[in-house]
Order: structure tokens, then sequence, then C-alpha cells
């Protein structure tokens, strides 16, 4: 245990000032990412036709696709569910440096930060994979590292939920919080790089254009705004909750 | 409608139920979370103003006597 | 003023406690042994139908991976019962000792005792399912995943088991824990293994890669667990 004064987190803080206007933003901007999605970016080709047809003034050689309209949420969530993921590896160094509870609450708000947006990015990836592939599941890279970034997200808090001992659990939880962190690129660069013979690798990803690429920007800054937002809240909760739990106990004694 | 048109517009349909069920479900998603989180917070709200009452008897309690 | 002990007498005296502890008892060894031989059976009883029809080389590499990896989740979920039940643990924990060492020591216990059990499943396996054709003479080739493996699911299972031998439930923690975290490991283990069994021309393509990667992830993974075991072991 170290005596210096440590700067731990607290609800209430200057985060909790931006939070309304953030989580207003966000709102905001995850909505123009939306309506821009559908109404502005053009959409993408698919198929060759058997001969380009002019509609209205434009040239069109290609299907156009619809489906790939997910892309403009999936990717943002994908990204934020990982920088979720960084910080609760930052506060699981917080807490085995400092051996203060305070962090080790902030990195399980993140880490069910991480869960939400995992999820988020699961069931937008599936879906789009069960219309394009015609699979609900297949082994691709991307797909099995997410489910397993999923798995060992579960088994963190099945893990929390088996330890009495706070500051035990807090120790583990950082542990596994930062093992997390470094097995999820690993696992990723692993299945990507190991060739494959069993299904083809499907490349349908050229660059973004920059339409698309404006879309996904605005969309992943509202979402990393609404993943703050809702970070804070739930942390002021969970403090909230701890606050309530010690005065209990003061008021037993 | 001639033939390449519909062809252009082929797989829009089809995929139509998937986009949004993507969609829908992140928003639901979200949404019942914040709602989780909301309740949650009331909750403990209510318990500290049980706790500050409790609080208040028993500081009431002890100055009684003396 | 008496010299302390080196850290490699340290690291010596810790791992020959346990294997000692292990010749005294058998208790690993049979059960591990036992267990992979039943897995086997189950096998058995999975492909009875299909195994004179269905070409099972191609699927060996799988089959016995999955063979290891229960077999080792037994091994490690035991390997520090006997420290729990006696309360060595604290015993170890009371010498002014590198935490680390107290790791490499007990993973390097796993590692030998997860090899002694491969030793024994691998040719028991090779016996019962893949006689039905000549080998492929890339076959050999399978003791360098086979090792890469062991080494790395023994590190991260002994930091895992450090975890879950504190945790209520924990054979099942040790599970759900153990197996999204080596997955990485797995899948490339898996995919130098089937290469070497099947052993057609292009084997290498699937051999070389993998194994560098396996090989990267174990160094990645023991270095963390090494850094990380001081934490946990005195949490």
């Amino acid at each position: 245990m170290s005596n210096k004064k440590v700067k731990a987190p607290e609800a209430g803080q200057w985060p909790d000032k931006v939070l309304i206007p953030a989580l207003i933003a966000g709102a905001a901007l995850t909505t123009i990412g939306f309506l821009m999605a559908f109404l502005w970016a053009a959409p993408v080709n698919g198929a060759q036709l058997s001969e380009p047809v002019l509609v209205g003034d434009v040239m069109v050689t290609h299907q156009q696709l619809l489906s790939q309209k997910i892309f403009y949420f999936h990717m943002p969530v994908a990204i934020v569910s990982f920088v979720a993921l960084v910080f609760v590896a930052y506060y699981a160094i917080r807490f085995l440096s400092t051996r203060n509870q305070r962090f080790d609450t902030c990195g399980r708000v993140a880490m069910e930060i991480t869960l939400l947006f995992v999820i988020f990015t699961m069931v937008t990836g599936d879906l789009w994979t069960r219309f394009e592939w015609g699979v609900w599941w297949t082994w691709d890279p991307r797909l099995t590292t997410y489910l397993i970034l999923m798995l060992i997200v579960i088994a963190y808090f099945v893990m929390r939920g088996a330890v009495d001992d706070p500051e035990r659990r807090a120790t583990y939880s950082a542990v596994i919080g930062i093992i997390a962190f470094i097995d999820a690129p690993i696992c990723m660069m692993i299945t990507r790089l190991i060739p494959s013979s069993i299904h083809p690798v499907v490349l349908r990803e050229g660059g973004m254009t920059p339409d698309m690429a404006a879309t996904v920007f605005i969309v992943m800054a509202g979402m990393l705004l609404v993943a703050f937002g809702l970070y804070r809240l739930r942390f002021r909760q969970a403090r909230l909750a701890e606050r309530v739990e010690a005065l209990k106990e003061q008021l037993e004694d | 409608m001639n033939a390449i048109l519909v062809d252009i517009y082929s797989t829009v349909a089809p995929s139509a139920p998937f986009i949004i069920a993507a969609y829908a479900i992140v928003w639901l998603a979200l949404l019942i979370y914040v709602i989780i989180t909301v309740n949650g917070l009331k909750k403990t709200e209510a318990q500290v103003a049980l706790l500050e009452e409790a609080l208040a008897a028993k500081t009431a309690k002890d100055n009684a006597p003396a | 003023m008496v010299q302390p002990p080196s850290t490699f007498a340290q690291y010596r005296v810790l791992l020959a406690k346990d294997l000692r502890q292990e010749f005294r008892t058998r208790e690993m060894l049979t059960s591990m042994g036992i267990y992979a031989l039943l897995v086997i059976i189950v096998y058995g009883a999975a492909l009875a139908l299909i195994a004179r029809d269905v070409d099972i080389v191609t699927m060996g590499g799988g089959l016995l991976w999955a063979l290891i990896v229960f077999t080792s989740l037994l091994g490690l979920g035991r390997s520090f019962a006997h420290e729990k039940e006696q309360g060595c643990m604290e015993g170890i924990l009371l010498v002014p000792l590198d935490r680390s060492v107290v790791f490499l020591a007990k993973a390097t216990a796993n590692i030998l005792f997860m090899l002694a059990v491969e030793i024994i499943a691998v040719p028991l396996f090779y016996f019962f399912f893949m006689t039905g054709q000549p080998a492929a003479a890339t076959l050999p080739a399978i003791v360098a995943p086979l090792i890469v493996g062991t080494i790395g699911m023994a590190g991260i299972g002994t930091m895992l088991s450090t975890i879950t031998m504190n945790t209520r439930a924990k054979d099942v923690m040790l599970a759900v824990l153990f197996i999204p975290l080596i997955y990485p490991l797995l899948y490339a283990c898996v995919t130098a293994t089937t290469a070497a069994i099947t052993g057609n021309e292009f084997w290498m393509d699937f051999y070389i890669m993998p194994l560098v990667l396996a090989c990267g992830y174990d160094v990645v993974m023991l270095l963390v667990c090494w850094v990380l075991y001081d934490f946990v072991v005195s949490a």
C-alpha cells in the first residue's frame, strides 16, 4: 500500500460536467451519421451488371448494395469496444500500481461498456454475414476474434462473481483485464495470418471513398461520446452503490 | 420497369430485414442498458434516502437520553 | 551472515518439491493418463460409424489437440491442490524469494507432467485412429507444435489456476478462463499439427507460419504471466 495521495476518479468530477452535452452530442452525431449512411453516402457496388444503364444522370455498372449500410455502424462500434478495452487495461495497471479500489470500479465499468459494444459488433457483423455469405456463423478471423473476446469478457464477470474478498477480486480482475487486452490482438493476428484452406477469404473491402469515411468518422465520434456518457452514468451508479454499502456498515457498528 | 433496373436493386429488398434488424437490435440493446443503469441509480438513491432516515433516527435516539 | 541461495537454486528446490511429490503419489500422472485414455474411448464411440469411410487423418490434428486441452485442464486444475489443501502456499510465500520463481517452477512442473502424458497419449491416439493408412513422412514434425503448445498452455494455465484456486467452483472457472485465452495458440497448433499429419506437398505453408505465431504467443504470454504473477499470488 502506498501512502502517496492518489488522485482517484470520483463521480461529480469534471467529466460529469460535460456528461449531458456529451450525451446530447453523441445522440445527435449518431443520428446524423445514421441519416448520412442511408441518404447521403453512395451505395457500394456489388456484382457487375450485364450492361451499364443510366439512372437519373449517373452511369450504373454494378448492383447497388444496401447490406453494406450495416458497416457504417459496425466498424465504429468495433473500434469503440476496443477503445473501452484499452481503458480496462489502463485502469488495471493503475489499480495494480496504487491498490486503490476506485480503479477496480472504473475497470469493471469500462469492461461492461466493452461487453456492450462487443455485443453490438457481433450482432451487426453477424446479420451482415447471414445476408452476404448466407450462413449464420463462419469461422472468419474477425468473427472468431470477437467471439473469443466476448467469451473472455464474460469469463471476467463470471470470475468476479466467484471471488468474495474485494481486494483479491480487484487484483484478479486487473490481471484478467490486462491479459484480455493482450490476447485480443494476438487472436486477431493469428486467425488472420494463418492460411485457411477450408473456406475462401471473401475480400470485398476496397479503400473507403471520402463520403464513406466521413460517415464512419461521424458515427464513430458519436459512438465514442455515447460510450463515454454510458460509462460516466454507470460509474456514478456504481460509486453511489459502494457508498451505500460503506454507510450501511458504519450504521451497523 | 426494365430488367436491368430490377437487377441493380435486386439485393436491396432481401437485405432490408437484416439491416433493419441490425440497427434495431443495437438501438434496443442500448436502450435496455440505459434503462438498467437508470433503474439501478434510482434504487441506489432510494437506499441513500432510507439510510439518511435511519441515521437521523439513530442520532435522535442517541441524543434523547442524554 | 548466510548467503541467500541463488534464484536458480530456489527454482530447483521448488521444482524438485513438485516432482518428488508426484513420484511419491503419482496422483497427477495417473489421473491425467486415465483421463486421456477415456477421451480416446469417447472418440471411438463418437466416430464408430464413420471411422471406416471418412479420412480420419485430416481430423487427427484437431482431435489430438482436443484430447490435450481437456487432459491438461484436468492436470492444471489439480496443480495447486496440494498447496491449497495443506496450506503449503503460505509457507512458500513466507520465504523471501522472488514470486516469479514460484511461477517458473510451477509452470515447468506442469510442462513436464503434460509432456509425460502426451508421450503416452499421442502414440495411443495414433494406435487407435491413424494406423489405417500409411503415415506421412512428415509425421515426426508434430513434435514441435506439441512442445510449443504445451509450453504456452502450461504457462497461462499455471497463472489461471493460481487465480481459480481461490474462487468458488474452481474447475469450471479454470475452463471458462483457460479455453478462450488459449484459443489463438490452439488454432495455430492445430493447423501446424494437421499440416504435419497430412503431409502433402504444400504442408510447409501450413506448418512454419503457425509455428512461428505460436512461439510468438508463448513468448508474449509467458512474459505477461511472469510479470503479473507476483500480484496474483500475493493477493
